[in-house]
């Protein structure tokens, strides 16, 4: 057997077998439960009103930018070096606004581009804007990714390594779809831009992607992003059925690190707790 | 692939260290659970009403369980089991977050126990081991046993006396699952630990995803959001591997697998749901005092 021939003893048909179950189950219990868990957040959201906009929304907004970017940073080592840190560091309170078009060129994702800002949210909705922006950049990695591999640019890809990303990105899109499902069912645009703090971040290290390792270097960045992002939403979030539909994406985005670290050959639950210290606090989202 | 111990050990060495800043992070809300815990002991017991309600909810979330059981709990009576328990005069009387906490803290009293019973099966935890499984199982239960401090540390902090059994329903079903294990050869027996793991690991996870919109305080919020998302990781691993074993691949349990020579559906094993499911969730005060 060559190094790149499957497993033999593993099959395709025996691997999709053992998900078929939880494909079912997924479908029969778990989406109807998260459509509920939307539509009783929209309600939620509409009997709040505006009436806390503002200050309120600040006060529990439990998050260091300092400390994000000080980590940010040390992160930046496995990833883009300096570019991360500098685009971190450039993009303070006025950095919302920086140009999702260019992110967008740099990451070959022209879906990524797109709407949703300047409706002045707030409170829960502004951490579903948050959540969307975020998911959206994610989506646009992987799609980079995947045209680059496409177009051979990374050499060898290994084909799990193609059903990761693209199964991730899948889950990315389904996600995205559900915190826009909340800022609809609210009345408001659905954000399709990427999130603009963090998309030049993104950008600078996809640049310097050349291989499987490096990119998978980049999405173990952005999935770990996502889930401290989500996690420290869940302390900000007063909707009940808000805290459902967040807690029930939080661990995905983190079983999506396990994995990447697994393939990078890092030891794949480095921590016993997992952090808010790398999360985009919703006050970045430019409402 | 021959694993390579240092760079293991190296890896361990390092997540040692990021860990324990993670728990520095950690200490934070649990002191201010401290002080609100006095702040509530100070103004009066919990609310018997609330507690009522709580345990009619779940009451409710029981029957709904054993409707859809199918499951390994439901083959061992493990509903009537839970049913009697919640039944009984020694159920909860505390507040809902602290039954919410007593019952993760018996889940992961049963999940360190369970950790340390495999680690006695040499090919588990001896020398006949693969050592990424054998360094899995000892990080995982060490974890564990993190989290079960976490979540005792919340429940004083509120008020709530600090459990220290396992969750009594779970119980019998691990008690089965290890007499098979303990009768089983070792490529069958390696396969029926991964099985018992991930199962204990999901309701871990399920559980805990599901008590975030029961918990009030946010400092108890704050605790069990930090220890969901590892106990997924727990269970995408264990998917991964239960994936190489069943395809007699055992051989390539290793840091990194040799991820050229898998099949593609390999690449999305260890992630099945976009949302993580909560149908098997215990009920929030099944391990309370």
């Amino acid at each position: 057997m060559s190094a790149n021939e499957p497993v033999s003893h593993l099959s395709e048909a025996e691997l999709r077998a053992m998900t078929a179950d939880l494909d079912a189950i997924h479908h029969d219990l778990t989406l109807p439960a998260l459509k509920d868990s939307l539509a009783e957040w929209s309600e939620d959201i509409r009997a709040y009103g505006d009436a806390d906009r503002g200050a309120a929304s600040e006060q529990r907004l439990k998050f260091d930018r300092r400390r994000f970017l000080t980590t940010a940073a040390g992160v930046a080592g496995g990833v883009a070096g300096a570019g991360l840190l500098a685009a971190c560091t450039s993009s303070s309170s006025s950095s919302t606004s920086a140009p999702a078009s260019a992110s967008a060129s740099a990451t070959g994702s022209a879906a990524a581009v797109g709407g949703g800002e300047g409706q002045m949210l707030s409170g829960d909705l502004q951490v579903v804007a948050m959540a969307a922006s975020l998911e959206n950049s994610g989506i646009a990695t992987y799609q980079a990714g995947i045209k680059a591999a496409t177009a051979g640019k990374l050499g060898t890809v290994p084909p799990a390594v193609v059903t990761f990303a693209q199964t991730a990105m899948a889950q990315h899109e389904d996600h995205q779809k559900a915190w826009n499902a909340v800022l609809t069912a609210a009345g408001k645009k659905p954000v399709t831009a990427v999130d603009p703090v963090i998309q030049p971040t993104i950008n600078t290290a996809f640049a310097k992607v050349t291989n499987v390792t490096g990119l998978a270097e980049l999405a173990l960045m952005v999935e770990n992003i996502a889930g401290e992002t989500y996690q420290n939403g869940l302390s900000v979030i007063k909707s009940a059925a808000g805290i459902k539909t967040a807690a029930s994406i939080q661990p995905v985005e983190f079983q999506h690190a396990a994995i990447l670290s697994f393939v990078l050959g890092k030891y794949p639950v480095p921590n016993a707790f997992t952090g808010v210290s790398l999360a985009r606090p919703p006050s970045d989202y430019h409402t | 692939m021959e694993i390579d111990e240092t760079a293991l050990n190296g890896l361990i060495e390092q997540s040692r260290d990021t860990h324990a800043d993670a728990q520095r992070a950690a200490r934070e809300p649990l002191a201010d659970m401290v002080d609100l815990g006095r702040q509530t002991r100070a103004a009066g017991a919990a609310d018997p009403d609330e507690n009522r309600a709580f345990a009619g909810e779940n009451r409710r979330r029981l029957a709904s369980v054993a409707k859809r059981a199918g499951s390994l709990l439901a083959a061992t009576g493990v509903i009537a089991a839970i049913a009697d328990y919640i039944g009984s005069p020694a159920f909860a009387a505390s507040g809902t977050d602290v039954q919410v906490l007593q019952t993760a803290s018996s889940i992961e009293v049963l999940a360190v126990s369970t950790y340390k019973t495999a680690l006695g099966l040499p090919y588990i935890g001896g020398s006949t081991a693969n050592p990424v499984v054998k360094t899995f199982a000892t990080t995982t239960m060490s974890q564990h046993a993190d989290h079960l401090a976490a979540f005792q540390s919340a429940t004083t902090a509120l008020g709530g006396s600090k459990q220290t059994k396992p969750d009594p329903a779970f119980v019998p079903v691990v008690d089965k699952a290890v007499t098979a294990i303990t009768k089983a050869s070792p490529s069958a027996g390696a396969l029926l630990v991964v099985a018992l793991a991930l199962e204990l690991e999901n309701i871990a996870a399920e559980t805990y995803v599901s008590n975030m919109s029961l918990l009030s305080d946010a400092n108890a919020k704050k605790v069990t959001a930090s220890i969901m998302g590892v106990e997924a990781q727990h269970v995408s691993i264990l998917l991964a591997v239960q994936a190489l074993l069943k395809g007699g691949a055992g051989a390539d349990i290793t840091l990194p697998p040799p991820v050229a020579k898998l099949p593609a559906a390999a690449g999305s094993v260890g992630f099945p749901n976009a949302f993580y499911p909560t149908t098997n969730a215990a009920p929030a005060s099944q391990g309370a005092m």
